[in-house]
């Protein structure tokens, strides 16, 4: 079968019970939510391939079971994934704190140079919201990766984390790839403005902000 | 309860389910100016409960630009939907809908998939394809699968990617359809007899088999509940056929000059193709009872139900038994003492938890943290089926509070994710509170180590179906080991949850029936699996499929099972394994049979059919019969042949 696209890249969504890993996949790889979701069991994963400065990037996205029982089996997918996103409630407390958990995890199964992004999920609840956004941020400087608040349901910044959390991985493998060039253009917006359009021309409100 | 935003909004049309990026390219008696401009296509719950697919032009959705940067944007009521993506019509929406295209569900005859799913076709008429649509992402097939939870299709014979609407998809009428089908058979108790032993003389292993299969109608029941239709000159063509065709597998012949070498590669024994029966019915079930309501015959009533379930209309009955919550032998005096003692444990152990007051809770992590998971999974449990649809629906709140006291119950063991799947079709059949929370206790008894802390329960069952794999689909086994996949973690949602979301609930009851039966093996349920994989081994090998399209390939089998070929593949298989003169010891383990260094041959409990608990004085005297049938020795132990034959 002739190769499609330039990169394969294996990304994997953790995060408690619960916040919405499911969806938020569902959203990227289909443009869809659906009000009767069901419980994750054991392991499923979908694929969209992105434009991403001019190379075609297939993305291979994880999804896993979020109950701590669970872990011994998920686990088993940390170790070839090359960027993961944790994902939290900002409706549940419990989920945001527990994002210490699962970064620990992280390190003790995932490759050390794995790419790694915050994901703050259900932002379109404000009223029941229990964990600010501030609050995120914060965790995010501590642990020094980037943070982004999403609403799968509404489709606020979903494009958005995927683009990132790849171009961040593309830029350290090209890094890597030709130690003596300087990693290509980062910044970005421009290039994930441009897919971002090509995709859906009337989305792209980025409500809630990047860091 | 899923989208707590919209509670307090006035329920009227509901989405189900949005998918974006598809385009109107054909609408007979649209303007071609309607034509080609992208939208969203949803499937829509009327204010009346009927459904309907829709189709809604983007362009419609427009969003004041003055406005994206507030926290909850001013957008007109069109634009809100598609960003909230559910919620409620108002009038603005009835001004718009004139572009909107509508398909009502209950009118959909067909509906296609083309050109790599890129494009759908609906058809309300024969011959006549109204509406077409395009999928800018190419992903019309999940469309289909939302689709399928709310009408019953069928593919057609010619073309795969034609679908005919069979019927909307409501659970009752399923399970009332299928009871209907049943027909009482009766037939002059000599012929049956009669034929049953001349075909045995002339085909032996096949009439064994037939006669296998309805032991206990012979036996007990005289001329009741033998089917008279099936086709029994059919079933011994299949069986040669396949017999034949196992053996060309097995055989590989060199031509050289003038002579041939034929070499015999060491294989398992052809497969039985073994019918199914009957399910267990209402009269056969009420006369297995004696006056006093036991229930005589415990191992024939199993094996009845291992062969074809139980009639939908007594399951609510029979499986009380099957899960242990009424022992065979109870009287109706001691199931009413049962009953009471029951229902007084159940409701002291629900007080324990309700009595928690908030103050508690908020100084209870521990138990916070597990109502809450509780909580989750109840929302989001088989939401597709009446049952349990809609917001507020009080059977949440059942499958709730049974959660919670078996929380309680098994205080260690806790929630883990899976048990509000096992615990759903239980409450759906049996509806009352006490009966659903005892049966899914025993039914949990069965598959307790599935949710161990440490997953040993799941791991050693992952490693025993690589096992039996091996042993009874060596190809298969062989191509996964060189893709990395012979841990088998594809089957663990099969096994954790005994195959609750490959199959429809009408379905799982039969396939949960008769494996809580614990016949004809131990482990029986990963004997379904090897058998799902056999179906698919083709295209898993010849695709070279490695880990990842495993996974999706085995994942996409939902729903898409036929569970008779199942259960009668795995019965088929599990013949094949303890005829095979190689058995393992490992595989005897596995399947509880007698290893074969303490195997005793003259051992009734060493075959099939474990010995009576409490039987009639013949049941001592059963016998064993080998039979030989195209190489492939089949021991069988029986009543049936020996009353036959007697």
């Amino acid at each position: 079968m002739a190769k499609t696209y330039d990169y394969l890249f294996k990304l994997l969504l953790i995060g408690d019970s619960g916040v919405g890993k499911t969806s938020i996949l569902f959203r990227f790889s289909e443009d869809a939510f659906n009000i009767s979701f069901i419980s994750t069991i054991g392991i499923d994963f979908k694929i969209r391939t992105i434009d991403l400065d001019g190379k075609k990037v297939k993305l291979q996205i994880w999804d896993t079971a979020g109950q701590e029982r669970f872990r011994t089996i998920t686990t088993a997918y940390y170790r070839g994934s090359m960027g993961i996103m944790l994902v939290y409630d900002v409706t549940n407390e419990k989920s945001f704190e527990n994002i210490k958990n699962w970064i620990r995890n992280i390190e003790e199964n995932a490759s050390a140079d794995v790419e790694k992004m915050i994901l703050g999920n259900k932002c379109d609840l404000d009223s029941k919201r229990q964990v600010s956004k501030e609050r995120g941020e914060q965790l995010a400087v501590e642990y020094q990766i980037k943070f982004i608040e999403t609403s799968a349901k509404d489709s606020v910044n979903v494009e958005n984390a995927f683009y990132t959390l790849a171009r961040d991985i593309k830029a350290k493998m090209e890094k890597k790839q030709e130690a003596s060039n300087p990693p290509g253009a980062r910044g970005g917006t421009h290039q994930l403005k441009a897919t971002d359009q090509q995709r859906k021309p009337t989305s792209w409100l980025s409500r809630c902000s990047i860091l | 309860m899923s989208c707590s935003s919209t509670e307090d909004l006035p329920e009227q049309y509901k989405e189900l389910f949005t998918q974006d990026g598809v385009l109107l390219k054909a609408c007979i008696g649209r303007p071609i100016s309607d034509l080609n401009s992208i939208g969203m296509l949803c499937i829509v719950q009327n204010p009346d409960s009927t459904k309907c697919i829709e189709w809604r032009p983007n362009d419609l959705i427009t969003i004041d630009s003055d406005t994206q940067d507030q926290e909850w944007a001013v957008v007109n009521t069109i634009g809100r939907r598609q960003r909230t993506l559910s919620g409620n019509m108002t009038s603005d929406y009835a001004a718009a809908r004139a572009r909107i295209v509508k398909i009502p569900l209950d009118e959909l005859k067909t509906f296609k998939v083309a050109r790599n799913s890129q494009q759908m076709q609906f058809s309300t008429k024969p011959g006549i394809w109204q509406n077409t649509f395009y999928f800018q992402h190419g992903n019309a097939e999940v469309f289909v699968s939302q689709l399928k939870n709310h009408l019953k299709t069928a593919k057609t014979r010619h073309d795969r990617n034609t679908y005919v609407v069979v019927e909307p998809n409501t659970e009752s009428q399923v399970l009332n359809r299928s009871f209907a089908e049943l027909d009482i058979f009766t037939e002059n108790t000599t012929d049956v007899v009669w034929g049953l032993v001349s075909n045995f003389k002339q085909r032996p292993y096949e009439t064994t088999m037939e006669a296998f299969s309805k032991l206990t109608d012979i036996v007990y029941y005289g001329n009741e509940g033998l089917n008279g239709q099936r086709d029994v000159s059919d079933e011994v063509a299949d069986l040669l056929t396949k017999s034949m065709s196992a053996l060309e597998d097995s055989t590989s012949v060199t031509k050289t000059e003038g002579y041939e070498v034929i070499s015999v590669k060491p294989t398992l024994p052809p497969r039985p193709c073994i019918p199914r029966g009957t399910p267990l019915s209402t009269e056969k079930w009420e006369g297995l009872q004696d006056t006093d309501g036991r229930i005589l015959e415990v191992e024939g009533v199993k094996q009845l139900i291992f062969r074809g379930g139980v009639a939908h209309s007594i399951r609510h009955s029979v499986w009380k038994y099957l899960l242990d919550y009424y022992p065979w032998n109870a009287t109706h005096a001691d199931i009413r003492k049962i009953q009471k003692k029951k229902t007084e444990e159940y409701f002291s152990m629900k007080l324990q938890w309700r009595s928690i007051t908030e103050k508690q809770e908020s100084r209870f992590s521990e138990y916070r943290e597990r109502k809450s998971l509780v909580e989750k999974d109840v929302n989001r449990t088989d939401r597709t089926h009446p049952f349990f649809a809609g917001d507020n629906n009080p059977n949440l709140m059942v499958l709730q509070d049974i959660l919670m006291t078996y929380a309680m119950y098994n205080f260690d063991l806790g929630y883990v994710q899976g048990m509000s799947d096992i615990l759903a079709p239980l409450l759906l059949l049996l509806g009352n509170e006490v009966d659903s929370f005892w049966c899914f206790a025993g039914f949990m008894e069965k598959i307790l180590s599935n949710f161990d802390i440490d997953q040993a329960g799941m791991k050693q069952q992952l490693l025993n179906l690589q096992q039996l794999l091996t042993f009874a689909v060596p190809d298969l086994a062989k191509h996964l080991a060189t893709k990395d996949s012979e841990n088998m973690y594809f089957c663990f949602r099969w096994l954790l949850v005994w195959f609750k979301r490959e199959f429809s609930f009408s379905d799982i009851m039969r396939l949960w029936e008769v494996l809580w039966t614990g016949l004809p093996c131990a482990n029986f349920h990963l004997l379904i699996c090897v058998a799902i994989l056999d179906a698919e081994k083709d295209v898993l090998i010849s695709g070279d499929y490695g880990f990842t399209e495993i996974l999706k390939h085995v994942n996409d089998l939902s729903m898409c099972l036929d569970i008779d070929k199942i259960l009668s593949t795995a019965e088929g298989i599990y013949h094949q394994l303890i005829s095979a003169p190689h058995l393992s010891d490992q595989i005897r383990i596995i399947l509880g049979i007698p290893t074969a260094s303490n195997k005793n041959p003259e051992d009734p409990s060493d075959t099939d059919i474990p010995e009576q608990e409490n039987g009639k004085p013949e049941s001592r005297e059963m016998e064993e019969v080998t039979l030989e049938y195209n190489g492939l020795q089949i021991s069988v132990v029986t009543k049936t042949v020996w009353a036959l034959l007697a």
